[in-house]
């Protein structure tokens, strides 16, 4: 009883130490309309782009006007865009509308929620919406189950490692044969427990993944209590690589090799599943597989030295101590290298995880890691007294046997407190968020996390968002924020932007402050009742787009030159466009009191458009052209000055 | 002909001296209130922490500009530092010569944005205004690190925060300390075993 009391408590501490694996969560990046956008045209579909892939039959995107009457026609579908979902409107008037989402990720089934607000017409944005909850934390049965398979992925890996390449002559296989069963039952009813909690809006990928995983548990259950027959060797080379085994090891072997086949196949689903291939970047699926694999050697090797070697061994004679003390030093050194690389990937995803290092205390994914990083060095410190301490004892032959155990089980015992970190880090998206801002920077200061997210890198108009946490907690209410622009490369003076609380702890202001390319300071100044200002200083590089669509084109026009682009400098449809056309002459000097007009031609009718010369705001030789609107598509528009002659601009316009 | 050229030449060097020692035109917030004129800023600009300084309000009266004497008896200002709710009074007193000029002395302590808050009556008319520090109004409290010279004087806020970071690494040495303690302590029980 007690020896099964000791294996659960390492199964389970296997299952801790993979919790933090998988933290799948598809957020909003961006939409159309876009949050916040003032549009002279209604639009005929609301677009959503999230940082995952979300699944269609789990998500939903309502578009309720400021009396809560919903406009959409709830026909939640896959919009063609990279990890992007629309919904089609009745016709709408002019008026405030406020979007609510919530969505599924398809990778592993986490809901997020979220909202967001456009206005069509001239008329207010509906009053920020209570901010919802984006990633409610995950079921009792969830975590139950997602622990189960974690357990028995660490303990039928482990085990089976450590009997093949750690001590393969010493141990008795019916023993670890109980410990791969114990596995195989572990890894099906955890993926059968994830599979009920998601119940009908279980995405398909994922019950793809689950049953894989049940698949693989439900091989380990069998080799465990299939006879040894010879007839498993060829499946066993087969799982080995070829290598056909023969002599004494030919009636269990095989079986160990099917085991550790299904096992690394459970394993590979834990990473498939995780954030880190939601978010596709192979460099993050490798170290979160190497992270699994460690870990499972470790713990579930841990758990086979107790069960199929301390426990059975005897360590009476010197011989039979220094054979203990060689399998233990086997396993110490396994455990080193296992350690080093699930420490060394930890730490890597750590830092794509977190933002701060002030995450560590200040975010409850924050904590939940670090108080499983604790615990973990602890075990570690453990396990290295086991290795410098009895292990010596042990190949001396002296006998420490005993000794050992009682370690172990300590160490086990860290390893079931460590669950409770697990638990919450799976309950919580890390700090680290995708946005589709072009600047995003975080800085902690004075306890507060002062996120800026400016939408574009270009010069020009622009908006300003900051986001003041406390923790994880939004700071809302604040007295005043405010942003101060300042020019690093020249002496542009200081201007001001004061911002609105969009929604609580999130501050936005509209401006054209960095009007001009080069290095700019944005001061952020956060006034809080009853203590003193929160600043901070952000670097933000204006140039011109990189890497992405650009709409500046050069235009010849009869003897001039036009520098045409457009604000902003990636067009959505259905909301406003500035076009802008910089006249130069012959001579290279801007060309002023010219009739500019542009012609459009493109998806469906747009009459032509003067442009205003404004030299006063805009500059000698700027002419700028007011677009309402423009349906999505590409628009070939003609630029004519006067009689001396037209050009051609073209302009793709996003949905 | 030369003698009217000296003439208008000493002409403006006087009126450019004028503009040079008067700080009203640089770094000020004009406000009209009601009928009148306020001009607030701080007396010495670029404005400097840890250095005396003073508000220095000027009230006139819009049409005509005629300076509004007699204030010091009917207003009151305090001064705030960002966020604070315990503002600081001061005490406002007319400056010698200088008709419809105020001041009121204050040596800030820390750098950032102050708000002078100015309550009472003028005439009949009652008076609550705020007039915060920023772009466009009156500069904010800078710090004096980019002009010392040769040494870099630490500031008292700066010395706190050094003071701040010393305790938290000596709370960690003592209970890293105290854990190697408790290390080697079960070190030697399980040796004596």
């Amino acid at each position: 009883m007690r020896r099964t009391a000791v294996i659960v408590a390492c199964v389970l501490s296997g299952a801790v130490l993979l919790g933090g694996a998988a933290d799948a969560h598809a957020n909003y990046v961006r939409s159309n309309p876009a949050s916040d956008a003032r549009l002279v045209k209604a639009p005929t579909e609301v677009r959503i782009e999230f940082s995952e892939p979300p699944d269609p039959k789990g998500s939903d995107i309502e578009v309720l006007d400021t009396a809560g009457k919903r406009h959409d026609k709830g026909d939640v579908r896959p919009s063609g865009d990279p990890n992007g979902l629309r919904v089609s409107l009745e016709p709408i008037a002019d008026g405030g509308y406020t979007v609510a989402w919530t969505t599924t990720s398809a990778v592993d089934g986490h809901t997020t929620k979220g909202s967001f607000a456009f206005v069509v017409g001239n008329g207010p944005l509906p009053p920020p919406p209570p901010v919802p909850e984006v990633a409610p934390p995950p079921s009792a049965l969830e975590i139950a189950g997602r622990a189960l398979s974690y357990a028995g992925i660490a303990l039928g890996l482990g085990t089976a490692f450590f009997v093949l390449f750690v001590a393969p002559t010493l141990t008795d296989p019916r023993r670890d044969s109980s410990l791969l069963g114990l596995a195989g039952a572990l890894i099906v009813v955890g993926s059968v427990a994830l599979m009920v909690d998601q119940g009908a809006k279980l995405p398909p990928r994922l019950g793809v993944m689950l049953g894989v995983r049940a698949f693989a548990g439900l091989v380990l259950a069998t080799v465990a209590i299939t006879p040894r027959l010879a007839l498993m060797r060829p499946v066993g080379a087969l799982a080995g690589g070829g290598v056909m085994t023969l002599g004494p090891l030919a009636t269990f072997r095989p079986r160990r090799m099917i085991a550790l086949a299904a096992s690394i196949a459970a394993a590979m689903t834990a990473t498939l599943v995780s954030h880190a291939t939601a978010l596709g970047s192979l460099k993050s699926m490798a170290l979160d597989f190497v992270h699994v694999l460690s870990v499972s050697v470790w713990t579930g090797g841990v758990v086979a030295l107790l069960w199929c070697v301390l426990v059975t061994r005897r360590d009476a004679t010197a011989e039979d101590a220094r054979a203990l003390g060689q399998t233990v030093w086997r396993f110490s050194v396994t455990a080193m290298i296992a350690t080093a690389l699930l420490i060394t990937a930890g730490v890597l995803q750590a830092f794509d995880r977190l933002v701060l290092i002030d995450d560590l205390y200040e975010t409850p994914y924050g904590i939940a890691l670090a108080v499983k990083i604790i615990l973990v060095l602890v075990a570690l410190a453990i396990g290295a007294f086991n290795l410098l301490r009895w292990g010596p004892r042990l190949r001396a032959g002296i006998r420490a046997r005993m000794a050992l155990v009682r370690d172990t089980v300590a160490e086990t015992a860290i390893f079931i407190v460590i669950i409770v970190a697990a638990s919450f880090l799976t309950a919580f998206a890390p700090p680290a968020q995708p946005s589709a801002a072009a600047y995003d920077q975080t800085q902690h200061v004075s306890g507060l996390r002062l996120e800026m997210l400016v939408a574009s890198a270009g010069a020009g108009r622009n908006t300003y968002v900051l986001r003041v946490h406390q923790g994880l907690a939004p700071v809302g209410d604040a007295e005043k924020v405010a942003f101060r622009f300042t020019m690093v490369e020249h002496d542009m003076g200081e201007q001001e932007l004061v911002a609105t609380e969009r929604a609580s702890g999130e501050y936005v202001a509209d401006g054209s402050p960095t009007g001009m390319y080069g290095t700019w300071h944005i001061q952020a100044i956060v006034r809080l009742t009853g203590r003193e200002d929160v600043t901070t200083v952000f670097t933000l590089p204006v140039g011109a787009p990189t890497g992405g669509s650009t709409t500046s084109q050069v235009v010849t026009i009869g003897p001039y030159t036009a520098i045409v682009f457009t604000d902003p400098a990636t067009p959505q449809s259905g909301a406003p466009i500035t076009m802008f056309a910089v006249l130069i002459g012959k001579d290279g000097n801007p060309v002023t009191g010219k009739k500019l007009s542009a012609t459009f031609s493109g998806p469906n009718g747009q009459p032509a458009i003067d442009a205003i010369e404004d030299a006063a705001t805009l500059g000698p030789g700027r002419y700028k052209f007011p677009i309402a609107a423009l349906d999505a598509g590409k628009w070939n528009i003609a630029i004519t000055v006067g009689n001396e002659g037209s050009g051609p601009y073209s302009l793709d316009v996003s949905r | 002909m030369t003698r009217v050229l000296t003439a208008v030449a000493t002409l403006a060097i006087v009126a450019s001296s004028f503009g040079l020692t008067s700080n009203v035109a640089l770094g000020h917030e004009r406000r009209a209130v009601g009928p009148y004129t306020f001009v607030v800023g701080w007396l010495n600009e670029p404005a400097y922490v840890n250095l005396l300084n003073s508000l220095d309000l000027t009230v006139t009266e819009t049409s005509g500009g005629k300076a509004v004497e007699g204030l010091e008896k009917t207003l009151k200002a305090d001064l705030t530092f960002g966020g604070s709710t315990t503002p600081q009074p001061l005490t406002l007193a007319a400056r010698f010569g200088l008709p419809g000029k105020y001041s009121g002395y204050v040596m800030p302590t820390k750098t950032g944005d102050y708000t002078f808050h100015i309550t009472g009556t003028v005439g009949t008319m009652n008076v609550d205004e705020k007039f915060e520090s920023g772009p466009g109004r009156f500069g904010s409290i800078e710090s004096t690190d980019p002009l010392q010279y040769p040494a870099k004087v630490v500031s008292s806020s700066d010395l706190a925060a050094r003071l701040d970071q010393l305790q938290t690494l000596v709370i960690a040495g003592i209970v890293l300390g105290g854990l190697a303690l408790l290390a080697s302590a079960a070190g030697l029980v399980v040796r004596r075993r």
